[in-house]
């Protein structure tokens, strides 16, 4: 497609902005304007939200990571848990309706929202 | 070694739900190290960011042999992104983060209603492609 360089580049900041501020990982933020304001569609906005995330997630991480307020043991154990679930919910995407990752979508970030607001 | 189950479940559920979703996960990791194990909310932030960027690599690669990813606009959201974050870092230091937290709070309750009724759009289409409508909507 077409890069709208503009629309991107307010998207990334403001993603990235939102994660630095608050210490999420931005892909809330991104899916929907991604969809809602690219007309992305929802697999191609979820593929490419993970990949910013993995390069925004590190220049964080890079700030977080180098006092002592990461515990390394307990990241790596979820990861081998989180690396499977990835590998497997990456390679069968296509089976699951479009209607469904929206909705799914929804509801996460509907609870996100209550729990950011308590 | 409960604990260590726990930790491989919350990965694998998490991150499951990262690589469909198209999230990193922080949603789900900070609240449930904090709930369930102990964590402070500094140390939980930080152990998720640890654990968001190897996942969501697995999860890119993973989409990328299935050539979902848009490259040029993942660069770009990307680069804007670190510029972003250093911004919000340095703006975090000095303002009120319950404000912060409850501002964003907001505009999420609103992009989800936005979601909601794109899922809605998403799911009656399915049903006129599949032919009739049995609800007559």
């Amino acid at each position: 497609m077409e890069i709208p360089w503009p629309k991107a580049l307010v998207i990334g900041i403001v993603a990235g902005f939102l994660s630095g501020l608050l210490g999420i990982g931005g892909g809330v933020i991104i899916v929907p304007l991604l969809v809602l304001w690219l007309r992305v569609d929802q697999f191609q906005a979820t593929a490419t939200s993970v990949a910013t995330i993995s390069v925004t997630a590190s220049a964080a991480l890079i700030t977080f990571g180098v006092g002592d307020s990461v515990e390394w043991g307990v990241a790596a154990i979820v990861f081998i848990g989180g690396a499977t679930g990835a590998w497997f919910g990456a390679k069968y995407l296509d089976h699951i309706p479009e209607w469904a990752l929206a909705g799914g979508f929804t509801v996460v970030i509907a609870i996100a929202s209550v729990r950011m607001f308590l | 070694m409960i604990e260590v189950l726990g930790y491989l479940t919350l990965g694998l559920v998490a991150g499951s739900l990262a690589a469909t979703l198209g999230i990193g996960g922080g949603v789900i990791y900070v609240p449930a190290l904090v709930t369930f194990f102990a964590f402070t909310q500094h140390t939980a932030q930080g152990t998720s960011l640890a654990i968001i960027v190897p996942t969501t690599i697995v999860a890119a690669v993973g989409h990328a042999r299935a050539r979902r990813i848009l490259p040029r606009l993942a660069v770009a959201l990307g680069a804007a992104g670190i510029l972003g974050a250093i911004a919000g870092a340095r703006v975090a230091l000095i303002a009120d983060e319950q404000v912060l937290r409850r501002m964003f709070a907001v505009v999420l309750v609103v992009v989800a209603v936005r979601m909601a009724l794109r899922t809605r759009q998403l799911y009656r289409s399915r049903t006129l492609d599949g032919g009739t409508d049995p609800s007559g909507a």
